[in-house]
């Protein structure tokens, strides 16, 4: 009952008027940043370091990872509302949200999306409390063979994102893994498709490409054929507002499956928010009764991945906590953050600092509560906002996006892919190819590609190592059978057609 | 009217000799505004804190009449803003962080701008940098490692960043050090490395004290060596890698330059502010808990340094085969 009494010295810590106060801030601002597209956490948690200077450590973790999970909650209002992904990691929300708030079902949407939020995050707090020093143990299970094996088998989900046609999907994946190609290769220090520019040399940033495919490009198709708003219906009771019994038991399993995915793959150093919200969103497709109806508005199609990323969130954690690694790119940050207030997160945290340990995940029991009361009232308030003309509407998503992008880097640059990738994206959608897949090529590409090479420089070149070890074997041929697994229905299909023809 | 309008001009005349005369009388007494200090890397690393804590003190201990604004500007190994500063020519009021890629960028030729295009300023301190293995590893001593080494060339495989980084840098002095070549597998950040090598996944990984000291701590790795002249502070129990026969000593500065060709007083200025600096508990501090060593060198004593490592790096690289002929 060791975890009990320090899980109470740790609310004690948390429930401490400056704590509770700067949870609340943190959230808050959390939930903005998350609002706003462009901006992430990362961005978000680097903005606050100055500020969280005067603080003490606890107070400080307490704020920034209040940001890093409330970004995760407010990620999914815009995907839902615009089609615009508030962060890399709530891509996969736009494909069922977007389409629910066009059928006229918003409310409901953000309902599911904030309430799988907060039942997700529970859920890593929870698995946090009582499972985090047998968990490192897990998190580091993972070397480059197993990190190819996962993203490899991500890649092979990325045709099950398109819309109708699987091959306009796989050419939608193919574009995005050239893109990702842009920029300067770690391994040979060679610099690639950057036609002498020097700001491809970091390649083309994601958050750039996400909002120009999703959000540009909506709007320019929308300036075509102007509707006057998206949402129409005026009806908006509170009984519209919320998800209703149906579409508790549609999402369920969504949610479980959604949580524990987006667990397990946070807690890897290597993979993140984004990879399991995209994971969590194909195998829901895959085990669905109705695949097919993903991306026309179901709700799984938004509780799967709205639980993933918020489940992963606290998942980056535990490495960070109890080995001193970071998980993800804003665990990273507040590392950072640590290191300025002196306090040097390792394998002896939870020994030798108990009470920031705990005061950090009794936060954040605190924090998912306050932002499941932040976030519930404020659904009334964005469903209005598509009662805004969408005349006044499009310079507004361009405008906010433009600075979003901008603001992730301070690069001017970053806009201009926007740009360019709003058009392509404009063209995609006319000629009907789906976006997803080439924003998630383009977040997994250099993840397959640099664990690919590292596992064959480790193995010189020997593929073996892709199957001989437990966990990237299993992986990998679960990868190769979902690849094949469409022309082995067929062959079977013809195999049964002529055993028909025959009799 | 007509009068009217010829008086606005000549106001208007007037006011901008005065403002102009008003830039050049005040020449004197700079600073008259903010200093921007531009990071070359994003929030949250090395040099971000580093450019932070600094910015910090000075506005707090008043060590500067005007504050110093910190601004990320990564990408490109760093290019992005050593070309950035490199434009704002005879411009004080702009400095970058200048880390090891200040020099090997340029040397890699990813950036137009080199040393030439910099005034150097001051030194504050050096990263050190040690080599771990996991600790069930059958390597005790970087003899053990070289004795395998020799006999399995190309087996032992050593995590680290990107090629051209330090990480690269270390791990390939060992190999000219003692003869020996390693199998280098690159990752993108010393959080992987590490997660690489506590999950046994590579033999051995460069690291800096302050990604890897608390681990060592905890019994979580094996440090067989620093590449440091002496023994540190932090772990007195490591031997140095020449105490075990290696010649192989790194350090990476933490320093910052400014443009070109900026006026010798601001040059003064900055490195009277920044060695006061140096003496403030907000450094000891920072060093401490980074476990850096201070490492002060005012802008003649730095830009010799810089010379120098310029030149080997430039060996270096060209012997790991990352400078391509032009």
């Amino acid at each position: 009952m060791d975890i009990f009494s320090n899980l109470i010295m740790g609310f004690h810590v948390a429930f401490s008027p400056m704590n509770l106060w700067m949870c609340f801030v943190g959230v808050l601002i959390g939930t903005l940043i998350g609002v706003l597209p462009g901006i992430g956490p990362t961005t978000g948690v680097a903005i606050l370091i100055p500020i969280t200077f005067g603080m003490d450590a606890t107070t400080a973790i307490i704020t920034m990872c209040g940001v890093y999970y409330g970004a995760m909650y407010g990620g999914s209002t815009t995907s839902i509302l615009l089609n615009v992904p508030g962060e890399s990691s709530s891509v996969m929300t736009t494909l069922d949200g977007y389409q629910m708030a066009k059928k006229g079902r918003p409310g409901p949407a953000l309902g599911m999306a904030a309430l799988s939020s907060f039942i997700a995050g529970t859920f890593a707090v929870l698995m946090l409390t009582f499972l985090s020093p047998p968990l490192a143990n897990y998190a580091v299970s993972f070397g480059p063979p197993e990190y190819f094996a996962l993203t490899f088998m991500g890649l092979t989900l990325v045709t099950s994102l398109g819309g109708d046609s699987p091959l306009k999907g796989l050419i939608s994946g193919v574009f995005g893994l050239l893109v990702a190609c842009i920029g300067i290769d770690a391994q040979s220090a060679v610099a690639r498709f950057t036609f002498g520019s020097m700001s491809l040399l970091d390649g083309v940033g994601f958050i750039g490409v996400a909002v120009g495919l999703f959000a540009a490009a909506e709007v320019l198709v929308n300036i075509e054929e102007p509707m006057l708003q998206i949402f129409t219906e005026a009806k908006l009771t509170i009984r519209s507002l919320l998800p209703n019994l149906q579409d508790w038991k549609d999402s369920f399993g969504a949610l479980w499956r959604g949580s524990i995915i987006g667990f397990f793959v946070g807690v890897l150093p290597g993979a993140g928010a984004t990879i399991a919200s995209f994971m969590a969103y194909a195998v829901e497709k895959k085990v669905s009764k109705h695949p097919e109806l993903f991306g026309t508005g179901v709700i799984e199609g938004v509780a799967a991945p709205e639980g993933a990323n918020n489940a992963a969130a606290g998942g980056a954690l535990v490495p960070l906590l109890t080995l001193g690694i970071p998980g993800s790119g804003t665990t990273a940050v507040m590392l950072g953050a640590l290191m300025i207030h002196g306090l040097r997160p390792g394998p002896m945290l939870f020994s030798s600092r108990p009470d920031f340990v705990w005061g950090l995940i009794a936060s954040m029991y605190i924090g998912n509560v306050m932002l499941i009361i932040l976030n519930m009232p404020m659904i009334g308030l964005w469903v209005r906002l598509l009662k805004v003309p969408y005349k006044v509407l499009m310079p507004l998503i361009i405008t906010i996006s433009a600075v979003g992008v901008f603001a992730t880097d301070n690069n001017i640059f970053d806009m201009w892919v926007m740009a360019v990738f709003g058009v392509i994206g404009y063209l995609m959608k006319k000629l009907d190819y789906p976006a997803a897949p080439a924003v998630l090529a383009l977040v997994l590409g250099p993840m397959v590609e640099m664990s690919l090479r590292q596992s064959l420089t480790i193995s010189h070149g020997n593929l073996s190592i892709f199957f001989t070890r437990p966990i990237s074997g299993t992986l990998t041929v679960i990868a190769i059978l979902s690849l094949f697994a469409p022309f082995l229905r067929i062959l079977w299909k013809k195999y049964r057609a002529g055993k028909t023809a025959a009799v | 009217m007509k009068n009217l309008s010829r008086l606005f001009v000549l106001f208007l005349v007037v006011l901008f000799i005065a403002i102009g005369a008003g830039n050049a009388l005040g020449a004197g007494k700079y600073p008259e505004k903010p200093i921007t200090m531009v990071i070359h890397a994003s929030a949250g690393g090395g040099s971000d804190i580093f450019g932070r804590t600094m910015s910090s003190a000075i506005d707090k201990d008043k060590l500067l009449p005007q504050p110093i604004v910190v601004e990320n500007k990564p990408g490109g190994s760093g290019g992005i803003a050593f070309a950035y500063v490199a434009g704002k020519k005879k411009d004080p009021y702009y400095l970058v962080t200048a880390v090891t890629s200040f020099l090997t960028t340029p040397l890699m030729g990813l950036t137009p701008v080199g040393l030439k295009d910099f005034t150097p300023i001051a030194n504050f301190a050096f990263d050190e940098y040690m080599l771990i293995v996991n600790p069930k590893s059958k390597y005790k001593s970087v003899k053990d490692v070289v004795a395998d080494a020799k006999a399995n060339p190309k087996k032992i495989t050593v995590g680290g960043t990107q090629l051209g980084s330090s990480d690269s840098i270390c791990a390939y002095l060992i190999e000219k050090a003692a003869g020996v070549q390693f199998n280098y597998i690159v990752f993108s950040g010393g959080g992987e490395v590490n997660a690489a090598l506590l999950g046994g996944h590579i033999d051995m990984a460069v690291a800096n004290p302050g990604e890897a000291l608390e681990l060592y701590k905890a019994g979580k790795v094996r440090v067989l060596g620093v590449y440091a002249e002496k023994r540190l502070a932090g772990a007195p129990d490591v031997p140095t890698l020449k105490e075990q026969g290696i010649n192989a000593i790194y350090v990476q500065n933490r320093g910052l330059c400014a443009p070109a060709d900026i006026p010798a007083d601001a040059r003064k200025v900055l490195e009277e502010a920044f060695f006061k600096y140096t003496k403030t508990e907000t450094f000891k501090k920072y060093c401490k808990d980074n476990m850096l060593s201070e490492a002060w060198m005012d802008g003649a004593a730095f830009g010799k340094f810089l010379e120098e490592w310029n030149d080997k790096y430039a060996v270096i690289l060209k012997d790991m085969g990352l400078i391509k002929k032009k």
